[in-house]
């Protein structure tokens, strides 16, 4: 354990590893569950979900609402109420548990080491400053550097993501510019202390496609530069398909396939994913019928024992009245399903 | 032969003002909808499509006439209907219906699912007094909810649910048209493919005519017969599904296409971006609205005008040097083949029910 206040300090562990030494995922979420207490009732939000992210990759995490992936990105990020919120497990960030850090070193790695944008850029801004402003505070804030300095990196940071006449836009208000350019300014912003980690939750939800597409072609590019590892919140598989390289799907609070995003496309493992392909509309092809799920996502505060899809799976057996692990199905391909794999199913 | 339009769009514009001078008369304003003519036919889905601020919504209030237009004019049934006074106008509304995104905002939280899909059969006197609960029944089972959900209210339902019941209110008056604004955009993907489904289940059997008002063209793609392509209050272009999706001609077209995310990975796709983002609809640009962000875009497209040049096909495109642009090929990834046992489980879901709708409290 390093000492906290070394680290507040700015002397924060090397980011190389040292040789010899096995290479480490950046980010390892071990057993996380969290649970919410409301009202006499447990909610049961997420429920032992582990993965890891490696530098330089791309995570895409997709699920309906309600499937837990907005909490788990919150947990990582520290940014759940402390009260309120019961959460287990461990978030192991270059081998650290965040979950048992202080405040002081969370306020030290958010915006830093760890960054995050969310759906609504808007809500994200401060209506009150110039952009320019809110991406200067943040990296005198962890840079400690001059204003000055710090306004030529914002500058330089807006112009990265294509902004133009950034000198500008640096001065005004968040009001003065459309969804897609204060999107891109959250980005510069998440972007400007060179995080090893970027968490984007929904980032293209609220924009129109032609403006998704440049967002997401720049996020693309971005961290071919940068080399930041980011983790993709999204209900859109088509967003996954387009820049995601590995691909977790969520349903009511759990994990239930887990694979290399090529796999889940030619052959999804878990009746689920399967449900969840089959029932979207596809550009590239003509369906007459989508496939549809029937039934509804399970409460959370009291979920069905054993597969907590089984209601709607028409795969359903007895065993699925047991709860099925997450297991390795195919090389790299991990399913929460009895029956998986599924191609070796008798139809 | 051809048949004649259940709805008919011609030359509808809409301005809005936005500054007015102290005496109250219009300084400012901006021209939502400008000079759109359309037709739907009967049975007919014809998606209107575009982005933010592209007047597609404009357009659908036009239609239902919930507003009313600045020039031009909607015929329903060939009877224009915006010349139309309040009672007789009132007496057509049945025919034209509406389903919005949110089906929360669209139902009255304080009636019972039932009221709510009665009401418009008591104002429109579809069916006599004591054969409205039986009707309301009819139509639950129409939309796949179960007659006992009359007595419940709009919050015990799921977002798929409660669009269900507005759809089922909305076929309450029996409507020659239901105009669709972005009625799958909120819910989840699974259970917009259930309203889909729903949409086109109910269009064979009732043979309703649609006007689909969406963002998502692959949505959009599923369910059109024919779509209308809008840009800054603009048409831009008009045509079969088909020759939208396959044949493209206007360049606005190809960029919504060619930045459709698709659910194929690794796919050869085309770029075709836009530049920039939209331009303020106060001042849209001179000449092709397009031209600032056209990547084809050249000096005379400065002062062009922007009309839709309709060929007798049908296919009408407002882009006047679209003969001159690269074919439009490569747009779309291209369909992957899929293992037929992926296809015998996507059947194996249509065919299953499941076995306890543990779907409410």
């Amino acid at each position: 354990m390093t000492d906290i206040r070394e680290q507040m300090t700015g002397a924060f562990p090397a980011r190389t590893t040292q040789a010899g030494e096995a290479p480490r995922p950046l980010l390892e979420v071990r057993n996380l569950s969290v649970r919410f207490h409301d009202d006499g009732r447990t909610v049961h939000a997420v429920d032992g979900v582990s993965f890891t992210v490696e530098k330089g990759r791309t995570l895409g995490v997709v699920g309906e609402s309600g499937s837990g992936k907005s909490v788990t990105s919150l947990s990582v990020m520290r940014l759940l109420p402390r009260h309120g919120a019961e959460i287990e497990g461990g978030v192991f960030f270059e081998g650290r548990d965040l979950l048992g850090e202080s405040e002081g070193t969370m306020r030290d790695l958010r915006g830093n080491r760890l960054a995050m944008i969310f759906q609504e850029p808007m809500t994200s801004l401060n209506p009150s400053y110039t952009i320019g402003e809110q991406i200067n505070e943040v990296i005198r804030r962890h840079r400690g550097i001059s204003r000055s300095a710090a306004r030529e990196r914002a500058i330089a940071m807006l112009k990265l993501v294509r902004i133009p006449s950034p000198e500008v836009r640096y001065d005004q208000y968040p009001h003065n510019l459309s969804g897609g350019m204060r999107q891109r300014v959250m980005i510069a912003m998440a972007l400007s202390c060179d995080p090893e980690l970027l968490i984007a939750d929904e980032p293209t939800t609220a924009l129109d496609v032609t403006i998704q597409s440049q967002v997401l072609d720049l996020m693309k590019e971005l961290q071919e530069t940068t080399g930041t590892a980011i983790i993709l919140i999204t209900h859109d598989l088509g967003v996954v398909a387009e820049i995601c390289d590995d691909v977790i799907v969520m349903y009511a609070g759990q994990i239930v396939e887990r694979c290399p995003v090529e796999k889940l496309f030619s052959f999804p493992q878990h009746p689920y994913t399967v449900g969840l392909l089959g029932s979207l509309p596809r550009i590239e092809e003509d369906r007459e019928r989508l496939v549809s799920i029937k039934g509804t996502v399970p409460g959370l505060s009291n979920p069905p024992r054993g597969c907590r899809f089984q209601s709607r799976c028409p795969f359903r057996t007895e065993k699925c009245a047991e709860a099925p692990p997450l297991r390795e199905v195919a090389a790299g391909h991990f399913s929460r399903c009895w029956r998986a794999p599924l191609s070796e199913m008798p139809l | 032969m051809m048949a004649e339009p259940v709805l008919e769009a011609r030359g509808l514009e809409k301005r809005f003002v936005v500054k007015k001078t102290l005496l109250g008369r219009p300084l400012l304003d901006v021209r939502a909808v400008d000079g759109v003519s359309l037709s739907l036919m009967p049975g007919e889905t014809l998606a209107v499509v575009g982005e933010s601020g592209c007047g597609k919504s404009t357009v659908g209030r036009l239609l239902a006439r919930l507003i009313e237009p600045t020039a031009g004019k909607v015929l329903l049934d060939g009877q224009d209907i915006t010349s139309l006074g309040h009672e007789a106008m009132r007496r057509q509304r049945r025919h034209i219906q509406l389903v919005f995104q949110d089906p929360y905002a669209s139902l009255n939280p304080r009636m019972t699912v039932g009221q709510a899909i009665a009401e418009p059969l008591m104002l429109h006197e579809v069916v006599p007094a004591a054969h409205r609960a039986a009707r309301v029944a009819e139509l639950l089972d129409l939309v796949g909810l179960r007659p006992e959900h009359a007595s419940r209210y709009p919050h015990e339902f799921s977002g798929g649910q409660r669009q269900r019941v507005v759809i089922a209110r909305a076929l309450a008056p029996q409507p020659k048209v239901i105009i669709c604004d972005e009625a799958v955009s909120a819910l989840d993907v699974s259970i917009q493919a259930q309203i889909l489904n729903l949409l086109k289940d109910l269009q064979a059997k009732l043979g309703l005519s649609f006007i689909f008002i969406s963002h998502n063209l692959s949505a959009v793609k599923h369910i059109s017969d024919r779509v209308a392509v809008m840009y800054l209050g603009k048409l831009v272009e008009l045509g079969t599904t088909r020759e939208i999706f396959s044949e493209p001609r206007h360049p606005y077209t190809r960029a919504l296409l060619a930045a459709i995310p698709a659910a194929v990975p690794n796919s050869e796709r085309k770029a075709e971006g836009l530049k920039g983002d939209l331009p303020s609809p106060l001042e849209p640009p001179e000449g092709c609205r397009l031209h600032t962000r056209c990547p084809y875009a050249r000096e005379a497209c400065k002062t062009v005008p922007m009309v839709l040049d309709m060929e007798p096909s049908g296919h009408g495109n407002a882009c006047a040097f679209w003969r001159e642009l690269p074919p439009a090929e490569g747009l779309l990834p291209q369909a992957v083949s899929r293992d037929p046992k992926l296809d015998r489980l996507f059947a194996a879901f249509d065919e299953f029910t499941p076995r306890a709708m543990e779907d409410m409290a």
